[in-house]
């Protein structure tokens, strides 16, 4: 029997392994205050995100890109984080959903502890069940990262170079 | 530009930087992959190879009704907005996608990696037609800039070094880039290619899977460029193989376990994106391509290709592809699985160049997530090669010249005489000429070939008497003595009747013997192999004894070539088959009915050794490979430990007559591993190994000998008894 705790640890390997990092808050509150510590620029926050925190810049709709590429922080949402893995889903309909995600340097991505499960089958059982989350739905495993030159382990490429799973307890 | 394949050759192995670069490329993945599947199975409690025939069953029970599953595929993702749209050729794919961009004034596409984009040549094509396509995964888009193509399946800029790198992000961005800052050359990527996302008007990906329970696409990446690529521009193109389908998210899952882990030796890749439909205000249209694919699907020797991943696994466990890299090893697709499907994307004349190359040393087979017979594939194509005639008009005189035993037999005697001649004006040094050869074959010195057969030796010697007795004692042996052992290794053939009359049991050569088949055979040429084969079948079928042979090579051949060759000769097949239950390897024998007790050949003084196991057998995990443990068991010595000990030595046939420098490379590879073992003796287990190894070794002045393990045995057996 695994207890929840455990699955806590097991998420937290999976995700260091990945390059991910992992925090533990109480609160939105507290993840607020963390995410806006880390640089002096305010903290772009997904539309999903936003209806928690009612804090933070949203995307701009007309142009989410110039509004969010490369800001310093970005939050967003998981539906689930998969213990075995260190993956986050991120169910993102519309690109504006998307534009934390995609743009921003360090991404925060807040996950309920009682929304870890054990296995990536977990996730894809969700998923089949679930038609229409899957219209634009991604396991984000660490932060973006390339080896095509000389096979160079290099993070952070086109997407965030710095990925935090922020799980609310 | 894909120039032809002499160029090519000659192009990689020019490049000094290419061979340790791929060496490095595939010592890491093998630790890294090998860690990985050993924790997957753990984790499972399933083996590697339990999984992968899973998942393998699933990709054949899904192929087998193709057209069912694109139906639901079809009807799911159209229900979701997405236009599905089956296509037979690479022409229809390019004149689709050029149509759509023209109806909507789209001029450019950003593309993230898809290998049946390449497949179609899908940039040249639509510049052709006035649109630009710019590549966004960083390796393809380095690729383009340079005006490459990709030279592995998942790594496509492998072969590029970053000086080059650096050279080539300089002209395109107007500024200098140090060759040793890879970061920043990685983050010029994101600010270069940022303005063409927002620019294009249609994204383009591949999918490595369509779930037909959904009409999703699966696509997996590392980068983020897919999902920017997906998310800004408003039509969505995915240019996918009907092969790609499976049925359910189930299985999409499953193919997960095995994808990243035999691709890059991840876990999981960082992104795996799952896209069901067009996006609210957007188009998707969903290019299922045939362009060969149900072709392939009825050749029932290639159907199982059609299972391929695309995980580049094959490459990099390939020795060939280690020296020439993918450019030359592979067309458009590379590796072990693009000498297999590039005649079917493409033409014979695409396919035929490489297939040289492989050494069909079965590497790949061990390592494909999805269980392809990658060697036996790689054979059938080379033999609609040769039979299409391309291979080369030399290769064909060779066999045929060996087929004939008054021809081979000539020529041998000659060589011997030849050797003797050098043998007396001091030419002749550990057994080879001491000759100056062409740059090309300075790596291998000519083996002096001795005045008498294998065959001669124990006609005049007078029986081994019984050490003990094994289960075979009393009876019998047919010995099988190859064809190239018993002329150039006679020795290693007596001492193979040696240990078989260790066991008591005595040894019959039969006369006429010649070859198995077998380099006819690996050439594609089955006509030649045939009649060597019917030969060799023929002289063995003359008694019911049991048939021992110290070449491992030949027992496979025996054991699997000649139902190939036979299927549709009954009459021989059943000869065939019954010769192929007599046939034991030596080492088999050794260890089975020949059965030589624990310790019974200890002695005192050992000196240090190794052994290299002939590849083809180790790798089908065949008892005969098991070498080391055989001679460690008769005479309680212990292997030194040798390195990468499945890898091939470079012989391949007549692979290392064809691309010398395949042969040299391999080669050294495996010599460097036997000198960082520090043994005294190199044993090996095939004699065609044992020879090329051997001349190696004395080409570079190695401090090691190369033996046979039946001469190294036979040497410890009681001389007075």
């Amino acid at each position: 029997m695994i207890t929840a705790s455990d699955r806590g640890t097991q998420f937290a390997e999976a995700l260091h392994a990945a390059q991910g990092e992992i925090a533990w808050f109480d609160s939105w509150d507290e993840l607020w205050d963390f995410a806006d510590s880390l640089s002096d620029d305010v903290p772009v926050v997904s539309p999903a995100a936003h209806q928690f925190l009612q804090r933070g810049d949203l995307p701009d709709a007309i142009e989410p890109l110039r509004s969010i590429a490369d800001r310093a922080v970005g939050i967003t949402v998981a539906t689930l984080g998969v213990a075995e893995t260190g993956s986050l889903l991120l169910v993102e309909r519309a690109p504006i959903d998307r534009a934390v995600s995609l743009l921003t340097r360090h991404l925060i991505v807040a996950v309920g502890e009682d929304d870890l499960v054990d296995e990536l089958t977990d996730g894809f059982r969700w998923l089949a069940e679930q038609p229409r989350a899957a219209a634009y739905a991604t396991f984000v495993t660490g932060p973006s990262r390339t080896a095509d030159i000389e096979r160079s382990l290099t993070i952070g490429v086109q997407g965030p170079s710095r990925l935090t799973a922020a799980v609310l307890t | 530009m894909i120039t032809d394949f002499k160029q090519r050759y000659e192009h990689a192995v020019a490049d000094p930087d290419l061979r340790p670069r791929l060496l490095a490329f595939q010592r890491s993945w093998r630790e890294s992959r090998d860690a990985q599947v050993s924790r997957l199975e753990q984790r499972t409690e399933r083996s590697f190879d339990e999984l992968r025939r899973d998942f393998a069953s699933v990709k054949d029970a899904t192929l087998e009704r193709i057209d069912d599953y694109i139906a639901e595929f079809r009807a799911n993702a159209e229900a979701t907005g997405a236009v599905v749209i089956e296509l037979s050729t690479a022409e229809d794919a390019v004149e689709y996608i050029a149509g759509v961009c023209k109806a909507r004034g789209i001029d450019l596409v950003v593309k993230s990696k898809s290998m049946v984009s390449e497949e179609i040549e899908l940039n040249d094509e639509l510049a052709e037609r006035g649109i630009t396509a710019i590549e966004t995964d960083l390796g393809e888009w380095l690729l383009q800039l340079a005006e490459q193509r990709p030279s592995h399946l998942v790594m496509p800029a492998i072969h590029q070094k970053r000086q080059y790198v650096a050279e080539i992000l300089g002209e395109e961005l107007g500024r200098e880039f140090d060759p040793d800052d890879i970061p920043a050359m990685v983050a010029s990527a994101r600010q270069g290619l940022r303005r063409h996302y927002l620019a294009a008007g249609a994204g383009l990906t591949g999918a490595n899977a369509l779930v037909a329970e959904t009409g999703s696409i699966m696509v997996v990446t590392n980068e983020g460029n897919m999902r920017l690529a997906t998310s800004l521009p408003d039509v969505h193109f995915v240019t996918a193989g009907i092969e790609k389908l499976i049925p359910t998210w189930s299985d999409a899952e499953r193919q997960l376990q095995l994808l990243p882990r035999s691709a890059t030796a991840q876990t999981l890749s960082t992104y795996t994106t799952c896209i069901t439909g067009a996006q609210p205000g957007k188009e998707m249209h969903i290019i299922l391509l045939d362009n060969g694919r149900r072709e392939m699907r009825e050749d029932s020797a290639i159907g199982a290709a059609l299972r391929c991943i695309r995980c580049g696994a094959c490459a990099n466990v390939c020795p060939p592809y280690q020296i020439v890299g993918g450019h030359t090893f592979g067309h458009i697709y590379t590796g072990a699985i693009g000498l297999v499907n590039t005649s079917f994307h493409h033409d014979i004349e695409d396919a035929a160049g490489p297939q040289g190359l492989c050494v069909s040393c079965g590497a790949c087979e061990t390592v494909c997530p999805v269980a392809i017979p990658l060697p036996r594939q790689i054979l059938s194509i080379r033999r609609k090669a040769t039979e299409s005639g391309h291979a080369p008009r030399w290769e064909r005189w060779l066999l045929r010249a060996w087929s004939m035993p008054q021809v081979f037999r000539a020529v041998m005697k000659l060589g011997s005489v030849a050797s003797s001649v050098a043998r007396a004006l001091g030419l002749v040094r550990r057994d080879h000429i001491r000759l100056p050869l062409p740059r090309r074959l300075s790596w291998r010195s000519i083996p002096a070939i001795p005045a008498q057969t294998g065959s001669r030796l124990i006609a005049k010697r007078t029986p081994q008497p019984t050490l003990a007795p094994s289960p075979a004692a009393g009876s019998t042996v047919d010995l099988f003595a190859q064809c190239l052992a018993d002329r150039l290794m006679p020795v290693t053939v007596d001492a193979s009747a040696l240990l078989i009359e260790a066991g008591g049991a005595s040894v019959n050569v039969p006369s006429d013997q010649q070859c198995c088949g077998l380099p006819a055979f690996d050439a594609g040429d089955w006509e030649t192999a045939r009649r060597m084969a019917r030969a060799t079948i023929a002289v063995l079928s003359r008694t019911d004894h049991q048939i021992v042979t110290p070449a491992t090579s030949c027992v496979i051949s025996m054991r699997d070539h000649w139902p190939q060759l036979f299927r549709d000769e009954p009459e021989t097949l059943a000869r065939a088959d019954a010769i192929a239950d007599r046939v034991h390897d030596l080492a088999a024998w050794l260890d089975g009915p020949g059965r030589l007790p624990d310790g019974c050949l200890e002695r005192e003084g050992a000196s240090s050794w190794t052994a290299h196991r002939f590849c083809q057998s180790s790798n089908r995990g065949e008892p005969g490979a098991r070498i080391a443990l055989l001679v460690e068991r008769l005479t309680g010595e212990t292997a030194a430990p040798l390195e990468e000990p499945e890898v091939c030595c470079g012989f391949g046939g007549l692979t290392s007559i064809a691309a010398p420098e395949v042969g040299e490379g391999i080669l050294d590879r495996k010599l460097d591993c036997v000198a960082a073992s520090g043994c005294e003796t190199l044993l090996t287990n095939n004699p065609g190994c044992a020879l090329h190894l051997r001349a190696g070794a004395v080409a570079r002045g190695a401090a090691h000998d190369t033996l046979h393990y039946a001469d190294y045995l036979a040497a410890r057996l009681p001389d007075d008894s």
